[in-house]
């Protein structure tokens, strides 16, 4: 059929990687270990991979909501995300510890800014935020958000005036850390879950800062194809 | 022999810490109050790191201030290699970029980075 219409088959994947065979090996062997089960494996691949709106961002509208829990939250992260659903010594509801359990919440004021990086590897507050993005992973931002603050938030469409301090936490140990920025102007009166919304992954990592209209689940506009195929 | 299999019985990590948590599981571990509190100067220590080390070169031989003292844990140095009988306290310290990077721009003196040092790499300043 593929030739006779004159076109080729899509490659096929015919091997695995080093890595995700290691990746197998040590997932079956934990689920064999009875560590986990393939279902919780399954539950928190979800979780994970699910980009927004996320606990953390939760934890800091509510925080732009309630000085007390604000308070609480500079104060001991790990207690401040049990209000948010997320517990660091059970993250996946199933027993399992997280990686570690020492979240920290890095405040914005009007002078000071941060922003997350793992120099190291890619550490990241993954029972809060779910999973890294690919950028967040490559040596390029690791390499350049220490040394180049300014030039790598540039790029993320961030640019800062000289009198705002740019804060840099390189979380290379057993901290976590989100970042809490300020509310932003145009949200008065607005709900938490509202609030929610518009702190998406990347204002908690510190590369851009909450606006309203900005949130993770807005439609993605459908382009239509220049030249469309008419079958 | 049953003692060199229970030394090599990784699961007993995951024993020990399901439902405590870790760094969690090494409080009090450190064996004394830390020797460092929030705002003393200190020095990054350039130690030797033949196999495994979280201490970044760019950190190594710089001044900074003690911003938290975070937890007590095995430093990453000895856990890497299962050795958890002794616990430091950690500290997250922050530095000037200028003090890091002399060519950071003097346009934005006031840039600062943190990060987080077992006590082992950090001496007075």
């Amino acid at each position: 059929m593929a030739e006779k219409h004159g076109h080729k088959h899509a490659p096929m994947v015919e091997e695995i990687s080093d890595f995700e065979a290691l990746e197998i090996a040590v997932r079956e062997l934990a689920i064999e270990k009875g560590l986990f089960t393939a279902e919780d494996h399954r539950k928190f691949t979800e979780f994970a991979e699910h980009i927004g709106p996320t606990p953390a961002g939760r934890l800091v509208a509510k925080a732009w909501l309630d000085p007390k829990y604000k308070k609480l939250c500079l104060e001991d992260g790990i207690k401040a995300s049990l209000a948010v659903g997320v517990d660091w010594l059970k993250p996946t509801g199933f027993g399992t510890p997280s990686d570690y359990t020492d979240l920290r919440v890095l405040e914005d004021t009007p002078t000071l800014h941060h922003v997350v990086v793992c120099t190291l590897c890619s550490c990241y507050p993954r029972p809060i935020l779910g999973f890294q993005p690919e950028w967040y992973r490559i040596p390029n931002y690791r390499r350049r958000l220490v040394r180049w603050p300014r030039q790598v938030l540039a790029e993320f469409g961030l640019v800062l005036p000289p009198e705002v301090e740019v804060r840099v936490e390189d979380s290379n140990q057993k901290c976590r850390f989100i970042v809490m920025p300020m509310r932003p102007a145009g949200t008065e009166g607005w709900t938490e879950d509202q609030l929610t919304e518009i702190m998406t992954r990347d204002c908690l990592i510190g590369v851009t800062l909450p606006k309203p209209g900005t949130t993770t689940n807005l439609k993605l506009p459908l382009h239509r194809a220049v030249n469309p195929a008419h079958h | 022999m049953a003692k060199n299999k229970e030394h090599h019985d990784r699961g007993h990590h995951a024993a020990i810490a399901t439902g405590k948590g870790d760094p969690q599981c090494f409080k009090g571990k450190a064996g004394g109050p830390p020797k460092f509190k929030v705002g003393d100067q200190v020095r990054i220590k350039d130690l030797p790191d033949v196999f495994y080390t979280r201490t970044q070169v760019y950190t190594r031989g710089a001044v900074g201030k003690v911003a938290v003292v975070t937890h007590e844990s095995p430093a990453p140095e000895d856990e890497a290699w299962d050795h958890t009988d002794h616990s430091e306290w950690f500290y997250i310290v922050r530095f000037r970029q200028k003090d890091l990077w002399p060519e950071y721009p003097d346009a934005f003196a006031k840039d600062t980075l943190q990060t987080e040092f077992s006590e082992r790499w950090l001496e007075p300043a």
